[in-house]
């Protein structure tokens, strides 16, 4: 739910930009050129998932897909998430330019949210482990971003307790469908290509680990 | 929808005529100062300057009328919930509701803002070709990886949808029917993924391809910037008026939208 402008109170604005400034150093350092195109890419995919549109009673939801950026690219996904934001606010007014550090905190937050519980797969070995922990990831990113949603209204005033509360509940249900999409497709690249999903460990062949033993 | 923001940047006006670089820090002065304002007749009054900037940049209004209509449609319900929730000493009763005037106003204060920076937003990047203006910024200082993956990112947004498009075609072809199932869900998860493993797979052949021809990292553009003195005198007047603004909405006499109307 990107935010626009005229909205936030300086404080908040600010704040926005400073910490997006800070969680942007701390995650997008040594950034190797070569990363770039591939960042680039999710970048694109992003700004693009806001077009593609569920069916949802009468009317369509558009997905955020945030939670997918945080399972593919790791803590680079706040790198990956900035520019799109910043496309998607002077493209098609999908948010305010003065809410870009807001926004940014948003959706990139959401996004390491999501690789922070994708991580926690590693625990587990079940069958479908990609598409569950996908699905909590999904999950998750939405939920994080709902969460700093509000946080950035409620600071700004008191007054829209009511709108935060409103975007909370569709949040619940996009929470719902984001969850299986990105469940879905995470356990579709599993199958077709894992390198391709951040935090990939590559099995080490049987010969090895007897060698070692 | 046309992403492209700068299809009408061949128009000549005197806001395409202006140096990028200015042209971007002056009305991203505007912009922010814009953003801040409390009171209702300075945000009016602003809402005036972006359409006269809108109007001088030649740029035709059918360009900004898409986003502006999203735009519309993201503030209605804060006509709705602001005046329901905000607490208030004098409310007003419509049919049997009790509403805050001063919620009415918050909400007019957010939506005449927003829609003058959209129009500002529209003159600054609409009257330049994208990789001039990324160019502008460069020069401006913004690091030099925000504006590699704009760039990037910038271009892979059209060949996407193109690859979407052709993609979501194949599907329908093949009898699928989006409905409010687990199934659509399903397929949409696959899509994305498929989509994803094209794209990631298509830019890294992109990639060998350009470091194949040389490619260091650097952008080299032939676009040179120059300087000339009615650049400043332009700088200089929206800069005023950024400022005037501010300073009419702090120490000026006018109420904050939330006390009053004028």
């Amino acid at each position: 739910m990107h935010i626009s402008d005229g909205i936030l109170s300086t404080p908040v604005i600010v704040a926005g930009f400073t910490g997006t400034a800070l969680v942007l150093a701390a995650t997008a350092r040594n950034l190797d050129n070569a990363e770039i195109p591939k960042l680039a890419v999710i970048s694109a995919t992003f700004f693009v998932a806001d077009l593609i549109h569920v069916p949802m009673g009468l009317t369509s939801v558009h997905l955020i897909l945030n939670g997918l950026a945080g399972v593919i690219l790791g803590w680079r996904a706040f790198p990956a998430l900035v520019p799109a934001i910043v496309l998607q606010a002077l493209l098609f007014q999908h948010g305010g330019v003065t809410a870009i550090g807001v926004n940014s905190l948003m959706l990139g937050g959401g996004a390491l949210g999501a690789y922070l519980v994708w991580e926690c797969r590693h625990w587990f070995s079940i069958n479908n482990r990609a598409y569950l922990f996908g699905a909590l990831a999904g999950a998750t990113g939405t939920f994080v971003s709902g969460i700093i949603f509000a946080t950035a209204m409620l600071l700004t005033g008191k007054e829209f307790w009511l709108m935060a509360m409103q975007v909370l509940a569709a949040h619940i249900i996009i929470m719902v469908l984001e969850a299986m999409v990105v469940g879905s497709c995470a356990g579709f690249l599993e199958r077709a290509k894992p390198e391709v999903l951040a935090g990939y460990r590559a099995p080490v062949p049987a010969e090895k680990l007897r060698a070692s033993a | 929808m046309s992403f492209e923001i700068d299809r009408y940047a061949h128009l000549p006006s005197t806001i395409q005529r202006w140096d990028p670089r200015f042209k971007i820090a002056a009305l991203g002065i505007l912009i922010f100062l814009i953003a801040l304002l409390q009171s209702l007749p300075l945000s009016f009054a602003s809402l005036v300057i972006a359409l006269l900037t809108f109007t001088l940049s030649g740029l035709p209004y059918r360009l900004a009328a898409t986003g502006l209509k999203w735009l519309i449609y993201f503030l209605l319900p804060f006509f709705i919930l602001l005046p329901m929730s905000f607490p208030t000493h004098a409310p007003l009763s419509v049919l049997g509701v009790t509403l805050a005037p001063e919620g009415l106003r918050l909400a007019l204060l957010i939506s005449v803002k927003a829609v003058a920076v959209v129009l500002l937003c529209y003159a600054t990047f609409g009257s330049a070709r994208f990789h001039h203006s990324m160019y502008a910024l460069q020069k401006l200082r913004c690091p030099a990886f925000l504006i590699h993956m704009l760039l990037f990112t910038y271009r892979y947004i059209f060949v996407l949808i193109e690859e979407m498009r052709r993609m979501y075609k194949a599907m329908l072809s093949r009898g699928f029917q989006p409905r409010m199932n687990r199934h659509t869900l399903h397929i949409l998860g696959y899509f994305v993924g498929n989509l994803l493993l094209r794209s990631i797979e298509r830019t890294e052949r992109i990639y060998k391809a350009m470091l194949s021809k040389g490619f260091d990292g650097e952008f080299h553009t032939l676009v040179t910037f120059q300087s000339k003195p009615v650049d400043w005198q332009k700088t200089l007047i929206f800069t005023a008026l950024a400022l005037l603004l501010w300073y009419g909405d702090h120490f000026g006499p006018f109420p904050r939208a939330i006390e009053a109307w004028y």
